[in-house]
């Protein structure tokens, strides 16, 4: 049965209307700085940006010269939209495929195991554009991006297994907690120009912490790694230093940006132990002690309380290690100075964002390095996208 | 009977089994904070070193013993005979000395002339005293004096010789800077009797490099401006982001959603895409300002374009919205009694109840504009506005070899931000483990 409906709200007097008008205003005159800064430092430089991108511009605007800044960077336009199409109908067959396992119909099972096959092969034909992008591309830009890969790849799983390792250490019985928390801690504080001139200079080819380390250790000091100094990729190092030829293709990541790399690590392990710490804190006690009684031992609880639900913790470390790795300037741009001009030794550590400031800076190409910046957003948004797809389901949002 | 003693057994095997892993997890994390620590404990012990310690690999500073203190003379007067000298190697002419005189390293320093006598150095090492006339009037009024007494050449000899190179004796010889060298001044400047007067400086002995840093390197000014950019950009966020913050918490107004919507995707706008334009609306500005209002550098190489910048950011907004929220209604709607207005209500309940979230405000952003170097690269030009990172970076390429003196400015550049982390650690720690995974 339906109850009468109530009186409709009583119109707002005019008092009423008139304070509402001033409280606007009032609102609006709080909000004017802020949205003054934001608007003409965030916002506005964002189209800017785009307009800057579509001309010839060197210090000064020139002439409009529409996508040509992405072209130069990316190559051919059908290249790029098969790469991506590829890219895309392989990430649709892993959904599919990820599907499959969840209890289904030996008859849809077998449809859709068909259909992933199909999108894999698909998507493996159109990235066979890969290599023409490459060719058609602008170089610099890819050897950047596979320097970037090489960088997020050496830091993040350390970064991550390092300080859940100490967490989980500083999450037991432990003595002196709070202080382990602020040694561990220090690295990440510490003013970043300043702590990569030290680690520059533990690096140092001659007198270096690191080689006179190593010298004491007993290895022979004029054969010492060269480090910042040092071009060649480790994996051929390591190949000169046991006598094995290695092809210049596997040469992996230059000595330098390994160094870069354990500075990273140093930095963010304190801060990633701290987020941790509070992921730790937020599990359930009572889960640990049902666990207990029930006789599960510590790898077990480990494997299945801990881990699980301290991922949505993990997804994020991963998520803000990559995107840190693709926008780290201050450390990279300090430590590698001593072995030459950006990118040194020979542009072995020249990782996007050093690539968008050479082009820049140095080279006063500020279109070019707008189209840059707008490709590497594109970058970072859609691993960003393909970490949240991957993640999906399997952080424990507790 | 062996059924007997398991038990015991197995409960010994239990606790030293509990011993052995907890000293297991007490070595690891003893091996992490000592890596975490050695790079600072380098820093500093690197940053007490002379030129010649560090590129010969000494392991312990000198400076952080106690023989040079020791074997320091009393202060003295000593007279010089003077000779007046003719041309002076490769000294512009303008410089060239008039007088020349010697005293010899054994009357000033007892503790570089054993240092000569243990490595059995064999080059007799004077002190040369020059007096310049400046004047160019051909009156001999000596006011300036040309001391070479940077000893610091002596522990150096191994590896520099020449002494027209950086360190060498004839280098920046104005100011005496040697480190296990006396501080020398002249007190009669008679050429009869030319007399100096010889003083051994404690503090110039242990902290010469960051002497040296402070006032040669111009860490003094960089560290000065580093200070007031924080401090500027800190009251701008502050200021902005309590009044954006309360409007959106406890104001009412149309297309308020809209507008907070557009502040949170602020946060999402990478750094890189804006950097370009940004320095562009800042040459504009500039252009503008010189040209229509005739006022230079009113952006660039100044404070405004240092700070307004980052004068707010969704963050501090984001933070400061939530904690307002909870701030019970019936407070405002007693004060309103009272007749208070939103600013009143504002800056007499709001503010003085959110000390905690404005204090994490400060620290995140302090922290935050102490570090920015990328932006202050661009847009200073002239040392009136660099701060201290900046500063610092081009001092690494000057003083390229020179690493102990890098190190003491990164001590310099370091100490404000270990200050602040150690008074206010407990904040910092929580707030950022906290207001991390909600940003």
């Amino acid at each position: 049965m339906n109850l009468p409906e109530p009186q409709s709200k009583p119109q707002p007097t005019k008092g009423q209307r008139s304070r509402k008008m001033r409280e606007a205003i009032q609102a609006y005159a709080f909000l004017l700085p802020g949205t003054l800064i934001l608007f003409v430092f965030s916002l506005l430089p964002i189209g800017y940006a785009l307009y800057i991108s579509m001309h010839k511009w060197r210090v000064k605007r020139g002439d409009f010269i529409g996508m040509e800044n992405y072209l130069k960077a990316l190559g051919n336009p059908i290249d790029v939209l098969f790469v991506l199409l590829g890219l895309g109908l392989l990430a649709g067959s892993w959904m599919v495929w990820r599907k499959i396992t969840a209890g289904t119909p030996t008859k849809i099972l077998a449809w859709r195991i068909g259909l992933a096959f199909m999108l894999i092969f698909g998507g493996f034909a159109l990235f066979l554009g890969f290599p023409k992008m490459l060719a058609d591309g602008d170089k610099d830009l890819f050897e950047s991006l596979l320097i970037t890969f090489y960088y997020s790849l050496g830091t993040v799983p350390f970064q991550v297994g390092l300080s859940f390792l100490l967490a989980n250490i500083l999450f037991q019985d432990i003595k002196g907690k709070s202080a382990w928390r602020i040694i561990y801690f220090l690295p990440y504080v510490t003013v970043t120009v300043a702590s990569a001139a030290v680690w520059q200079s533990i690096f140092d080819p001659t007198k270096g912490l690191v080689n006179i380390g190593l010298a004491g250790l007993g290895f022979n000091p004029d054969t010492l790694p060269r480090w910042l100094f040092e071009a060649e990729g480790v994996v051929t190092l390591i190949g000169n230093w046991i006598g094995v030829e290695v092809p210049e293709w596997a040469g992996g990541p230059s000595l330098a940006l390994i160094s870069v790399i354990i500075y990273n690590i140093w930095t963010y392990v304190g801060y990633n132990t701290v987020i941790y710490l509070s992921g730790l804190g937020n599990i359930p006690h009572s889960l640990y002690e049902a666990a207990e009684i029930d006789g599960a031992n510590r790898w077990e609880i480990l494997r299945k309380i801990t881990i699980p639900l301290v991922s949505p913790t993990t997804y994020f470390l991963v998520m803000m290690g990559i995107l840190g790795t693709f926008r780290a300037f201050n450390s990279i741009y300090v430590m590698t100075r001593v072995a030459g001009p950006v990118g040194a030794p020979q542009g072995t550590t020249m990782t996007a964002s050093m690539l968008i400031w050479k082009n820049f800076w140095n080279g006063n190409r500020f279109g070019y390095a707008s189209a840059l910046a707008f490709v590497l957003t594109g970058v970072m948004l859609s691993l960003n996208w393909i970490q949240n797809r991957i993640s999906e389901g399997r952080a424990f949002y507790g | 009977m062996a059924d007997l003693t398991t038990p015991l057994k197995s409960s010994r095997h239990y606790i030293a089994r509990d011993i052995l892993v907890k000293a297991a997890l007490y070595l690891i994390l003893v091996i992490g904070a000592v890596i975490a620590i050695i790079p600072f404990l380098w820093m500093i012990q690197t940053s007490f070193k002379t030129y010649g310690e560090h590129s010969t690999r000494t392991w312990w500073p000198a400076g952080l013993s106690l023989t040079p203190y020791q074997g320091r003379p009393a202060t003295q007067e000593i007279v010089i005979p003077m000779q007046s000298a003719e041309g002076w190697r490769n000294i512009p002419r303008s410089f060239n000395p008039a007088l020349e005189g010697k005293i010899t390293i054994n009357q000033v320093s007892r503790y570089v002339a054993d240092r000569l006598a243990e490595k059995d150095f064999s080059i007799p090492f004077d002190v040369l005293i020059l007096a310049t006339d400046t004047t160019d009037d051909g009156i001999v009024n000596y006011d300036s004096y040309r001391l070479t007494v940077d000893s610091r050449i002596v522990e150096q000899f191994t590896t520099r010789i020449d002494g027209n190179e950086m360190g060498g004796p004839n280098f920046n010889a104005l100011s005496v800077r040697g480190r296990w060298g006396p501080h020398i001044q002249v007190s009669n400047p008679d050429p009869e009797n030319f007399t100096v007067k010889v003083t051994w400086s404690i503090w110039r002995m242990l902290f010469n490099n960051f002497i040296y840093a402070w006032k040669d390197a111009n860490f003094a000014v960089f560290m000065f401006n580093s200070f007031k950019i924080t401090a500027i950009t800190i009251v701008g966020v502050v200021v902005t982001s309590t009044l954006a913050a309360y409007a959106f918490a406890r104001m009412d107004f149309p297309l308020k959603n809209l507008i907070f919507t557009g502040y949170l995707a602020t946060y999402m706008i990478p750094g890189a895409v804006v950097l370009i334009p940004n320095y562009l609306i800042i040459v504009g500005l500039e252009t503008f300002f010189t040209e229509t209002l005739g006022i230079a550098n009113a952006w660039y190489d100044n404070w405004t374009a240092l700070t307004i910048p980052f004068m707010i950011n969704a963050f501090s907004v984001f933070l400061l919205r939530q904690f307002f929220a909870q701030i019970p209604d019936e407070l405002y709607d007693a004060s309103l009694i009272d007749g208070c207005g939103h600013l009143r209500f504002l800056s007499q309940v709001v503010v003085p109840l959110s000390k905690a979230p404005i204090m994490s405000i400060v620290i995140f952003n302090g922290i935050w504009a102490w570090n920015q170097l990328q932006w202050p690269l661009i847009v200073t030009s002239t040392e009136r506005w660099r701060p201290v990172t900046v500063g610092l970076t081009s001092f690494i390429s000057e003083a390229s070899a020179e690493t102990q003196l890098i190190m003491a400015g990164s001590v310099i550049t370091t100490i404000p931000i270990l200050v602040l982390y150690f008074f206010t650690q407990k904040t910092f720690t929580e707030g950022i483990a906290t207001t991390g995974l909600k940003g």
